[in-house]
């Protein structure tokens, strides 16, 4: 088996360069006609000042600001779109970090739409979710509907790494293409490949499935193949029945073979090469679980699932989970599960129980969550944490909004952090949420 | 010469089976707002019935109808509402942005920092998903 070493060097983001100039240029052209015929421009701020401590008893204060923009304009043939998100951060206590402020453009896409055959085309920053592929990509991505119900599904550019030290390949390219009967079926069959210097760092090919032949009959999955180390990746499944409305059956299946599913993985904590992994494992993670709902208010599940693994060991985990929730006032519930490891830090249990409460523009939540281990985890077989929130709506686009949080952990003998926010939305024209 | 010809052959053909489509898109944007965790069968009749976000699997099952018809989720869901989980470069857990949403299937609740070395071994394939392929430096602060 050949595992890649990590490739260290300057990343040349060729595609990147491309998709930003197109980007740029097509958003002045958008801007432009949008000034004289927008439907829609919106955007939202969320401002965060964290308080907080670190293990060297530092006070933290961080200052985040998220800003998401959006501005559409429909015509008779469709949508044309530009869409932005990113964040930025300062810290306001400690001055003496190197990096004392962050930031990162999350996306930044223009999008075109079509009224019919579902055409899309997306020039940008994004993320693409597309059989096999689940990737950020600064590049291009087509999609549409072709005749006879078949779809087909494109896209290039280069993969967004978010430290220059490790490339993560300078070119992907990949696509879907899928048949599909709306009442019936879909099945599509994808491939991507990732590529440096034309060396191939990723090839992945997969198949994927969602069948329901009935109503309450819900089959939903994929098997992805990787072509470099000649071995299947995955092979994730899901069944869900759903025999009368208030109850739902459900089943999983999960392989994971890690030599071949963390091919290339350059996140340190998930390489291969830095010992955390071994290649040989093999997870098998079945469960299932069962939903029951004996009014609109009261949910009920219990779920099962267990992790066999070839080298560290098995493990079961299983529980209940109860919610109650009116439509408009109170949302609460409370939860039990137990993992049962071959290990003794893989053997605890776990409760949670919370309640959110809505006074009229007001809301209070309580969230409690404890995990009692079997035995001492660095001295401590028990730990918690107790968040309590409030927050206030002034109106439908102005929230404000403070959280505590008391945690006695592993790390942390009391631990102590707050976080207000300031949520403001703006614009008009009618976008998601 | 041959690789054009092919190219050319192709596109002629997908422009062809575009054109014969003729299929409506789905709605850019959901006709009616949609507040809570919604239960698509409520109104729809159709395979979208399948959406049932209250379902104790749908959080399970989300990346397979994501993977096939993203444009489902879009009519609701802007782009921030995935990158609030699915972001390579984030610095604040998803629970922790939304306190005030206990009832959503948020993962890493509590002190996940001194929890993860224990449930990181559990699946960390489930890990990549959120956290990325590429170097994380959340990650690398202490996985040097």
């Amino acid at each position: 088996m050949k595992i890649q070493n990590k490739i260290t060097g300057a990343v040349r983001p060729c595609a990147l360069k491309l998709a930003g100039a197109v980007l740029l240029s097509c958003s002045l052209l958008v801007f432009d006609h949008a000034a004289a015929n927008a439907t829609s421009i919106s955007g939202d701020s969320l401002t965060i000042l964290r308080m907080r401590e670190n293990t060297r008893d530092d006070q933290l204060f961080p200052l985040y600001e998220y800003l998401n923009l959006s501005a559409s304009d429909t015509g008779s043939q469709g949508t044309i779109s530009v869409q932005l998100g990113g964040w930025g951060r300062i810290d306001l206590g400690d001055r003496s970090s190197q990096r004392r402020s962050d930031g990162d453009i999350q996306y930044g896409f223009l999008s075109y739409r079509a009224n019919k055959n579902n055409l899309q085309f997306n020039a940008g920053r994004q993320w693409i979710v597309e059989g096999v592929a689940t990737e950020r990509l600064d590049g291009l991505y087509l999609r549409t509907d072709l005749a006879a119900g078949f779809t087909a599904a494109t896209f290039v550019g280069t993969p967004v790494t978010t430290d220059p030290n490790f490339e993560g390949g300078e070119l992907m390219y990949g696509g879907r293409i899928a048949h599909t009967l709306p009442k019936y079926y879909s099945i599509g069959l994808s491939a991507l490949r990732n590529e440096s210097d034309a060396e191939g760092l990723r090839e992945e090919e997969g198949v994927d499935v969602w069948l329901h032949p009935i109503p309450q009959l819900d089959i939903s999955g994929r098997s992805s193949y990787n072509s470099l180390s000649n071995g299947w990746a995955e092979h994730a499944y899901t069944l869900s029945v759903t025999p009368m409305d208030a109850l739902r059956l459900s089943a999983s299946m999960q392989r994971i073979s890690y030599r071949d599913y963390f091919y290339h993985v350059t996140t340190s904590a998930l390489s291969l090469t830095n010992g955390i992994l071994d290649p040989n494992e093999e997870l098998w993670n079945v469960g299932g679980s069962v939903g029951f709902m004996p009014t609109k208010n009261i949910n009920v599940a219990l779920e099962y699932n267990r992790y066999e693994y070839e080298i560290a060991g098995n493990a079961d985990y299983y529980g209940v989970t109860a919610s109650f929730t009116t439509p408009t006032a109170l949302t609460a519930g409370a939860s039990f599960h137990r993992m049962d490891g071959d290990t003794g830090p893989l053997r605890y249990n776990q409760y949670r129980a919370w309640a959110t409460q809505k006074f009229g523009p007001a809301d209070l939540t309580l969230d409690f969550f404890d995990v009692d281990f079997d035995s001492s985890i660095t001295g401590r077989t028990n730990t918690y944490s107790l968040a309590a929130a409030a927050g206030y709506n002034f109106n439908r686009s102005l929230r404000v909004a403070a959280d505590v949080d008391y945690q006695r952990s592993t790390d942390f003998d009391n631990e102590l952090r707050g976080l207000v926010k300031l949520s403001y939305a703006f614009g008009f024209g009618k976008e998601g949420q | 010469m041959k690789k054009i010809s092919l190219m050319v052959l192709m596109g002629a053909m997908l422009s062809f089976l575009y054109a014969c489509a003729n299929t409506n898109s789905i709605a850019r944007v959901h006709p009616e707002e949609v507040t809570g965790l919604p239960r698509c069968a409520e109104c729809h009749t159709d395979n979208w019935t399948a959406l049932n976000h209250q379902a104790q699997d749908f959080y399970l099952k989300h990346k397979f109808y994501a993977a096939q018809q993203r444009a489902a989720c879009s009519t609701c869901h802007k782009e921030s509402f995935c990158v609030d989980c699915h972001a390579h470069k984030e610095e604040i857990k998803p629970n922790d942005k939304y306190k005030e949403r206990p009832e959503l299937n948020l993962p890493h609740r509590g002190d996940y920092l001194s929890r993860h070395r224990i449930d990181g071994r559990i699946n960390p394939a489930s890990c990549v998903k959120c956290h990325g392929r590429e170097n994380n430096e959340r990650c690398k602060t202490c996985h040097r």
